[in-house]
């Protein structure tokens, strides 16, 4: 049993070497005659404010928002990379997160050292590695290619090499962003059907994108988020409604 | 209705326990990435590594019949001194300067994955351990032919020297990398100091070259003694008393210093890089 649990997430985002900002601030302080560097000179954004989220086995959950409403952030709380500054985050299962597609891609290594390289990090022993070697050549259709550094494949051929990568591991969470329309038509047409099959092995799914008709596919439920905070969770289709409503209004 | 318990998140030693054992545990990912650095690096050069190997042979052979006349030191005892110096020196002073970038680095890794932290200090150790292995070739050939040989003894002390300044270099490498990502400064002013250090160390000159006062200054240096840890026993001698308590002192140091740091600024990294 998978199980995710939020309770009160808030997340500050430091920004660093914003100087030129506090460069500007100290000098307006100083000819108003202000105290100067009280402050860090450290500037916080808020990405995540008082985030609940309960989530347990079969859930699919589309996240959905304007760019900047924190829909990265979250996935990447819940991948355990940025911890929040304030709340709980509890989360039971193996998580896969395929962020980005090319984590691990290494342009001047073969396509096999990278399937190699990439399935270690996913923490796979080599023999693992081995067995899925060929599932992976196969689903690429990059054939000798496969024996050639990565830097001389064409755009398409390295995203396709990486999905076929990044797929090919199931886990129990399973944490997408945006991962959609690689290469040419008919493999797009064959990631679409590898991604609802990995959907379907998944426990959980939390999902982010901006079609709405993928959402709609592969989630049973939608979350909203804006500015950092949760506009609406629910039935997707309602959640949707809502969305869409407010996008025309606006 | 709910009670709101904001975690206190100033001090997280289980995590920072948990990051060390399960880096350590996790050899198959930085054995592999400290390998991939290497292969990349020479990956369409002819000689490949042995670019290494070749470097500090022409550094070392040149220097030494050089310096050996300007101290009118007998070459029979200041070549194996000069050789085995700069092999040490180099895989110090690259682990040091090199620790500094060691998350920014993996800033692509950082961001999407949650490796622990370890993993990227230990890929660091792997790397340079595997360059020191290639800047012995070149030393071979000058301790077989001036019939210098490390005892049985030499050679135990040797691999526990290796262990003891592996275990320096990850906790003063953690330490390193987590200010390097926070204060970008941090990398050129490291580097600038360990060139000086380079000079004010007794690698191309001896440690009894100096007045009784310098010696006991230059005691101090850790540097010195770290050199003098990996050396001594590479030149059939036995490292002092004095140097391996103070190495020991150094890891206990570093140790503490770098579990502090991580359990207070583990979840901060991910912002840093």
């Amino acid at each position: 049993m998978s199980k995710i649990l939020l309770s009160q997430v808030t997340l500050d985002f430091p920004i660093y070497g914003a100087n030129t900002r506090s460069l500007k601030k100290s000098l307006v302080s100083l000819v108003t005659g202000g105290t100067i560097a009280q402050e860090n000179h450290i500037t916080f954004v808020r990405a995540l404010e008082n985030i609940c989220l309960e989530l347990s086995s079969g859930d699919t959950v589309g996240l959905i928002g304007h760019n900047g409403a924190g829909k990265s952030t979250l996935l990447r709380v819940l991948s355990k990379i940025y911890t929040p500054s304030i709340g709980k985050v509890k989360i039971k299962g193996r998580i896969s997160s395929l962020l980005d597609l090319n984590l691990g891609i290494d342009l001047e290594s073969t396509g096999y050292e990278n399937i190699v390289l990439s399935g270690l990090l996913r923490g796979l022993s080599r023999k693992d590695i081995e067995v899925r070697k060929k599932t992976i050549a196969e689903f690429s259709e990059l054939g000798d290619y496969l024996a050639m550094p990565i830097r001389t494949y064409s755009q398409g051929m390295q995203l396709r090499l990486a999905f076929s990568i990044a797929t090919s591991f199931s886990p129990e969470i399973l944490l997408l962003d945006e991962v959609m329309g690689v290469g040419d038509a008919p493999f797009m047409e064959k990631s679409k059907q590898r991604m609802s099959e990995l959907v379907a092995e998944s426990d959980i799914v939390v999902f982010s994108s901006h079609s709405n008709d993928l959402i709609r596919k592969f989630c049973k439920k939608a979350l909203w988020l804006e500015k950092g905070h949760v506009k609406a969770f629910g039935l997707v289709d309602e959640v949707l409604a809502a969305y869409d409503t407010l996008k025309n209004h606006g | 209705m709910s009670t709101t318990t904001p975690i206190p998140r100033s001090f997280q030693l289980n995590a920072a326990l948990s990051d060390l054992q399960q880096g350590l545990t996790s050899q198959r990912i930085w054995w592999s990435l400290g390998w991939q650095d290497i292969r990349l690096r020479y990956r369409r050069s002819q000689l490949g590594p042995f670019w290494i190997t070749l470097s500090t042979a022409i550094m070392i052979y040149s220097m030494g019949i050089l310096y050996s006349k300007l101290f009118k030191i007998d070459l029979a005892t200041y070549y194996p001194y000069l050789a085995t110096g700069i092999i040490t020196w180099t895989f110090i002073s690259s682990i040091i300067i090199e620790a500094n970038d060691a998350f920014v680095e993996n800033a692509a890794f950082i961001r999407q994955t949650c490796l622990p932290f370890s993993i990227y200090i230990l890929r660091l150790l792997t790397r340079n351990f595997i360059i020191l292995l290639h800047n012995f070739l070149p030393v071979l050939p000058i301790l077989i032919y001036f019939k210098v040989a490390p005892s049985a003894v030499g050679i135990l002390y040797f691999i526990f020297g290796l262990g003891l300044f592996l275990s320096i270099g990850y906790s003063f490498g953690l330490l390193l990398a987590m200010l390097g990502s926070r204060f970008r400064d941090m990398k050129p002013i490291v580097a600038s100091l360990v060139q000086v250090c380079f000079l004010i160390t007794p690698i191309l000159w001896q440690h009894s070259m100096l007045s009784p006062r310098l010696q006991a200054w230059t005691n101090w240096n850790p540097f010195y003694q770290l050199i003098q840890l990996l050396r001594a026993p590479l030149l059939g001698q036995i490292p002092s008393t004095l140097t391996l308590s103070y190495c020991l002192g150094l890891a206990a140091i570093g140790f503490a210093l770098m579990i502090v740091l991580l359990a207070r600024c583990r979840h901060r990294i991910a912002f840093w890089v």
